[in-house]
């Protein structure tokens, strides 16, 4: 079983590095110490693959362990948002108009308390279900479920604001 | 534009660095952690001479340089019996990462001892390097036949190290430990209980007496239940039916004598327990015979 789930993690992990990444800095703020967070991921999640059960679930546990990792490295980080940081990081779209409107939507995203956070991103960027979600953040379906309520409501009203 | 596609867009637009495939790929290289697969192995009571000992060496220093390193640096003699490194080398190729560190006995006082040991140490290990390094060879065969490069590719990592677990003037007790890691890893663990007044590789029944059986069976039985009643979700045990423990079946089962001089039985992954609880040790609370 420890092979199969150890090599299904790997393939996992290659394959899917980009949105790891993506995770991991949207909680740490900067480009560095995303890195790391992937990095102390995914070797935590080699050392303890065994205590896996289930092969099933290998990609929502390295959510888990990879949402643990970030979360523990953004609190070590400066909490205000760097606007500087998040332009050069961002990759420059044809549009002026739509980079200044996605610096300001990401700005508003990472302000976001990470319990809120962790269920936007899985939700809607990272497409999972709302069962997946309940089982990495180690909470049930109506919390998660509440929680994502009031993370799009923050959002929208924070929209609203920075476009006025 | 709704809230959820803003959100979205501005997300992927998260700039991917360079250095992300390399740190990846290192995580994954540097931390395959090995699995351990134990493998039982009777020691052959080979008889070598102190010539064949000597004549293994000539052919290692003649074909291994790292070794011929080694061996300037053999170490002073003392009087108390020790295992030491008799050899250690590193070797880099595309194919794999050797890093082996090789045990041998001295000062026991027995010379007989003392050679038939580590000749059977040294030969064992070049066996063990020998199908390790030829593994690799076609594991990186297969990944290059279909389609991989050399650009992604991961050498294989073979290790081999040794921790004494007991010694004092009448018993040395040590495990040496090969690992190999490729796209699947596993581990093999080879045990070694030596008897060094009477030049003897211990078993099971020298350390326990006749009863050794009935002695091991009985305590390894109470502590799989102990083990279940406290956390059965982590002590799935394989019942008798499907092929869990039902008694040792010599005197050779794989054990070595730990820091408090006590028997320490050891049943390999899968033996007696699913493959994800790993190797499994029983300790034997008897006070040792010898």
């Amino acid at each position: 079983m420890t092979h199969i789930a150890q090599e299904i993690l790997v393939e996992y992990i290659k394959k899917n590095e980009e949105k790891l990444y993506r995770i991991a800095y949207t909680y740490t703020k900067n480009q560095e110490n995303a890195l790391d967070v992937v990095q102390e991921a995914i070797t935590k999640s080699l050392e303890n693959i065994s205590k896996l059960r289930n092969e099933e679930y290998v990609k929502t546990w390295f959510y888990r362990i990879l949402i643990n990792e970030a979360i523990k490295a953004s609190k070590n980080t400066k909490s205000f948002i760097d606007y500087e940081t998040i332009t050069n990081e961002l990759s420059s779209q044809s549009n002026e108009n739509e980079l200044i409107e996605n610096i300001d939507t990401f700005a508003i995203i990472q302000k976001l308390k990470p319990k809120l956070k962790t269920v936007i991103i899985l939700r809607f960027f990272e497409n999972l279900k709302i069962e997946e979600i309940a089982y990495i953040t180690k909470t049930n379906t109506n919390t998660v479920k509440s929680r994502l309520y009031k993370a799009i409501e923050e959002i929208r009203k924070d929209l609203e604001e920075s476009s006025v | 534009m709704s809230t959820i596609k803003k959100t979205r867009k501005a997300y992927n637009s998260i700039k991917i660095p360079e250095e992300l495939n390399y740190v990846v790929n290192r995580a994954i290289h540097e931390e395959k952690i090995i699995k351990k697969k134990n493998i039982q192995i009777c020691i052959k009571t080979a008889t070598a001479t102190l010539a064949t000992t000597f004549a293994l060496f000539i052919v290692l220093l003649n074909t291994n340089e790292s070794f011929a390193k080694a061996m300037e640096e053999v170490p002073i003699i003392g009087e108390i019996a020790e295992v030491f490194t008799v050899r250690e080398y590193r070797e880099e190729s595309d194919t794999e990462l050797i890093d082996a560190k090789v045990p041998a006995i001295k000062n026991t006082g027995n010379t007989d001892l003392e050679n038939r040991i580590n000749y059977e140490i040294s030969s064992k290990i070049n066996d063990i390097l020998e199908e390790a390094k030829q593994r690799a060879q076609e594991y990186k065969n297969a990944v290059l036949e279909t389609g991989g490069s050399m650009d992604n590719y991961i050498p294989t990592r073979i290790n081999i190290d040794y921790k004494i677990t007991y010694q004092d003037k009448k018993i040395i007790s040590f495990v040496i430990t090969k690992s190999e890691s490729m796209a699947s890893a596993y581990q093999e663990q080879y045990f070694y209980n030596i008897d060094i007044q009477n030049g003897t590789e211990l078993s099971l029944k020298d350390v326990l007496g006749a009863e050794y059986k009935e002695i091991v069976d009985m305590e390894v039985k109470k502590q799989i239940q102990q083990r279940q009643e406290e956390d059965y979700e982590n002590n799935m045990y394989f019942t008798e039916d499907e092929g869990g423990f039902s008694g040792i079946d010599n005197e050779y089962q794989d054990f070595y004598i730990n820091k408090d001089k006590k028997v320490t039985v050891v049943f390999q992954k899968y033996e007696i327990a699913p493959g994800y609880m790993g190797i499994q040790r029983f300790v034997i609370p008897n006070e040792i015979i010898i």
